[in-house]
């Protein structure tokens, strides 16, 4: 165990410490809301596991179910819902010995890429409050990067881990698609998410990540994870068009490619033409997808219903009308109708057969090298509102964190600079179940450049 | 002269333990939302998971009627909102099915058909909605209950047909076990399409039937439609596309939605099942869960033990009087004697106790032996009746209740002569008239030495026995 690692373990046991990480906690919520729900005492009467994480507290995504604890999704419609049961990530995290202490602020169901989505809190950058958190897993992002766990775990369907991580300056995994078990992932996208960790060093993903994965009689997309122990000698940067990254993350990025060559990682430029295809490809599938998958909320069984409904498909209809965002909303009608009879070839069946051009795109290239880098985004942390990006613009900026999502292979984000006082990231992709090949790159890029500390973040608290 | 043509759709609720995406058990008849979990109820984050003993029963019925199996069967998600179905999508199949181009041969009447199978699908069940007063109510034990979809082509022409096709089938799932074929309680289900052409045209506007609860108003239903749309087409009237519900109050089909409002489902395929790759241990066990099928075994029935056609038809109905038939007739009893007993006494005595031949006391065993007691002389039949009786209610072999009640029949002379002194002693006046010449009387004498011997006197010793001493 690391001293990072021991800090953290016996921070809910003392009840002096406790008390003060509690302050601790409060003080930085008032300025950055990153929990929807928070309460240590919670897995305190729980017998704790002597594990690798035994007595480390961590947050949760609100879209991850929690025995006992709320499952709000960041929406109106499940605002009073209580989780019956426990995802088996987080179960398996619990087994470790870790300890859930709350869940966090996320874009309702997950959809968006600030966290300003969410009906219910709004959530700030810890390195400037006046900016987003990023999103969809912002509340994950903030408390890590507040120093308020020293991991959380988020969803990352299109870039929801990997993006906050970027956008707060900590570390965020995205595994190959099924390696982690989706049981008690609310599901958006299916075919695309997964379960990520968010936390401050590399190490600390490893081992939340080697932990939790895993087959699952749960979910028969869950694979058995078999790595080929490759060491790392080749890097694949993308090239980039002139104006395609803001000069910040330009320059962010050049610095981390500088540090691999350093390092002694042989880099060659590689490119990826069906970059322009993502966007829509991703949204196609995603939003087909989403529409069935939120289908289940009607107000009947669980989730917001109306004061009054005449007949059963009133009830259904209000329930809806009242209980989702707008942001939903729109995803739920492009879903309904890219699906529509007669519509399926021209839009989903071709975005299929796109995500099956870009996977090839991408696979070629593992041939030649060992791991990708690319950026995560192209701005660092926007301004709340839309006067930086508007809601059309964060989607199109999604492409390259998306890519890993449609081609299913892992991808990491990995704090690389601050620029101007907020943190940037880097991407790097590896082929599937290749996730060590991200931690060995991310490890050598980590001597150079730590998880930055936010302003007033600190871990002493006796 | 139209033509008319009749497909249906069959839903049968497969006999597995459980649902079939969620441990929850598969029962009828429990309390209301009692059977239902987080997975079956729809809540955030749940996963289906195979329920492959269902899945295995599907290839069992797929095989049997004879289709192309899928090395590779796809799950799709079929989308609608109804308020009995949790997640507002059914799990079904759409391209790759269990099975598909299959057929089944039936008998209609006198005559075989062959109907094809256009494919056999498997999904997933929805819940029940009650409708009362001004509220509705759900109940979700039915959620997620394990369904066979079997779709045939086309092929059969008049209600009638439509019946004998569900009869057949109803058979077919009872033999194989995998559906009692209750269509009363829901567990066998039918919707059925019908259009109607001149000779020689083709198919013509389907219009489907729903709301049809058993195998008589799938008929009724049928011909009725087949009626109206010929008086329809008889004006000139132009037959629309549409769903009607049969309405059994008033004999009569009602329409319900056009085609233009019909629900657009938006398949596509289902991002939580992986394709199910049948084994080739999968596929034995698949073989295995195949017997003797209900047609070719009353045809065996009628060329190996002389049944009649209507004989072999009782006998076959169901799998289980089949095998009882076969075990009686293979220790020895004659095969007419069997079918004789099980199709009267057996038949009433299970009717009075309204149990069904598996559940009763008779076995095959017993039965042949029965039989044999009788063509060995050792009973009457009148006594072997009293045999089975007791059989029925007190679960013991024939020999140890004649040996208990007494009731191996008495065929000694001298035993019997003792009778016949007893009853001529009393009925002196009858004995004289039968002297007289009066061989009527001769008969009451009969009886009462029978009544006198508790049944037991072999009738044709008394017959004789009698004889020599009246007449001498």
């Amino acid at each position: 165990m690391s001293d990072f690692e021991k800090k953290w373990s016996g921070v809910l046991t003392q009840s002096q410490t406790l008390k003060a990480y509690k302050n601790y906690v409060d003080g930085w919520e008032e300025k950055i809301g990153s929990f929807l729900e928070f309460d240590p005492n919670r897995s305190l009467s729980d017998e704790v596991p002597e594990g690798p994480l035994s007595g480390i507290p961590f947050g949760v995504k609100d879209n991850i179910a929690v025995k006992n604890y709320k499952l709000t999704c960041g929406s109106k419609m499940l605002e009073h819902l209580v989780s019956p049961y426990t995802a088996t990530a987080v179960k398996n995290l619990q087994k470790a010995g870790a300890l859930v202490v709350g869940k966090t602020n996320l874009d309702e169901f997950g959809m968006g890429s600030s966290t300003d989505n969410s009906a219910l809190q709004k959530t700030n950058n810890p390195w400037d409050t006046e900016r987003v958190a990023g999103g969809s897993s912002g509340g994950s992002a903030a408390a890590v990067a507040a120093g308020l766990v020293p991991f959380a775990l988020g969803s990352d369907t299109g870039g929801s881990v990997r993006q906050p991580a970027s956008f707060c300056g900590v570390y965020g995994l995205k595994p190959t698609y099924g390696v982690v078990s989706r049981y008690g992932l609310t599901a958006y996208a299916s075919s695309l998410e997964v379960i990520g960790v968010l936390a401050r060093t590399t190490e600390m993903c490893k081992v939340v990540f080697e932990n939790m994965k895993g087959k699952d009689p749960m979910d028969h997309t869950s694979l058995d994870h078999t790595p080929s122990g490759k060491e790392v000698k080749t890097v694949g940067v993308l090239k980039l068009e002139e104006g395609a990254l803001s000069p910040e993350v330009k320059n962010s990025f050049d610095t981390s490619v500088e540090r691999l060559k350093k390092a002694g990682y042989e880099v060659i430029e590689i490119e990826l033409p069906t970059l322009e295809y993502v966007v829509p490809a991703y949204y196609t599938i995603a939003t087909a997808e989403a529409s069935a998958n939120l289908a289940r909320y009607n107000g009947i069984r669980y989730g917001h219903a109306p004061v009054f409904a005449e007949n059963p498909t009133e009830l259904m209809r209000k329930s809806r009308h009242e209980g989702f965002g707008d942001e939903v909303k729109l995803r739920v009608l492009l879903g309904t109708y890219v699906l529509r009879s007669g519509f399926q070839d021209q839009y989903y069946v071709k975005a299929q057969k796109i995500r099956t051009a870009i996977r090839q795109d991408v696979e070629r290239w593992y041939d030649k090298c060992d791991v990708l880098m690319m950026p995560v985004f192209p701005t660092p942390a926007f301004h709340h509102g839309s006067s930086d990006l508007d809601t059309f613009q964060q989607k199109q900026a999604d492409l390259y964190t998306c890519t890993a999502n449609l081609v299913g292979h892992p991808a990491l984000s990995v704090p690389s600079t601050l620029e101007n006082g907020l943190p940037v990231g880097v991407q790097f992709m590896a082929p599937p179940f290749e996730e060590d090949r991200l931690f060995q790159v991310s490890s050598a890029l980590e001597k150079e450049f730590q998880a930055p500390e936010a302003p007033g973040y600190h871990t002493d608290w006796s | 002269m139209y033509q008319s043509f009749i497909g249906l759709e069959i839903h049968i609720h497969l006999a597995a333990e459980t649902k079939a995406f969620c441990g929850c058990k598969a029962n009828f008849g429990d309390e209301e939302n009692t059977n239902v979990c987080p997975v079956c109820m729809g809540f955030p984050g749940v996963l289906p998971t195979l329920n492959e003993k269902a899945i295995q029963m599907s290839y069992v019925v797929a095989r049997a009627l004879n289709c192309k199996l899928s090395p590779n069967t796809k799950f799709e998600r079929k989308n609608y909102f109804y308020p009995d179905m949790p997640k507002n999508y059914q799990i079904s199949q759409f391209a790759e099915p269990v099975g598909r181009d299959g057929y089944i041969d039936i008998e209609i009447g006198d005559s075989i058909k062959r109907v094809r199978i256009h494919d056999v699908h498997f999904e997933e069940d929805a819940g029940k909605m009650i409708h009362a007063g001004d509220m509705s109510l759900l109940d979700y034990n039915r959620a997620g209950y394990p369904l066979l979809e079997i779709v045939t082509e086309p092929d059969l022409v008049i209600g009638e047909d439509a019946e004998a096709f569900l009869k057949s089938f109803q058979r077919l799932v009872r033999y194989l076990g995998v559906c009692d074929g209750n269509m009363e309680e829901g567990s066998m289900r039918c919707d059925a399409n019908v259009s109607i052409n001149p000779v020689g045209v083709g198919l013509g506007e389907k219009v489907e039937i729903k709301n049809l609860n058993s195998s008589r108003f799938v008929r009724k239903a049928l011909n009725y439609e087949i009626e109206r749309q010929s008086g329809l087409m008889d004006n000139g009237t132009k037959i629309i596309q549409e769903t009607r519900l049969w309405n059994e109050n008033r004999d009569q089909t009602e329409g319900m939605r056009k085609k233009e409002d019909a629900n657009d489902y938006r398949y596509f395929p289902e991002p939580d099942l992986p394709p199910f790759r049948p084994s080739d241990e999968f596929m034995k066990e698949v073989e295995e869960g195949i017997c003797e099928l209900p047609l070719v075994r009353k045809q065996r029935l009628m060329t190996s033990y002389g049944l009649g056609s209507d004989q072999a038809e009782y006998i076959h109905d169901e799998k289980f009087m089949a095998d009882f038939f076969e075990k009686a007739v293979f220790l020895g009893a004659d095969a007419v004697q069997v079918y004789s007993w099980l199709s009267s006494d057996v038949k009433k005595l299970l009717n009075r106790n309204s149990q069904s031949l598996e559940d009763s006391n008779l076995s095959a065993e017993r039965l042949a032996r029965l039989i044999s007691m009788i063509e060995d002389g050792q009973i009457s039949g009148k006594i072997a009746k009293r045999v089975l009786d007791h059989i029925f209610d007190e679960d013991k072999d024939p020999d140890v209740i004649c040996d208990e009640q007494g009731l191996v029949q008495i065929s000694d002379p001298a035993a019997i002569a003792k009778f016949v002194d007893e009853v001529m002693a009393a009925n002196e006046a009858v004995v004289e008239a039968v002297r007289g010449g009066d061989q009527r009387q001769m008969g009451f004498l009969v009886g009462q030495i029978m009544k006198v011997s508790g049944g037991k006197a072999a009738p044709a010793v008394v017959q004789s026995v009698l004889k020599e001493k009246v007449l001498g």
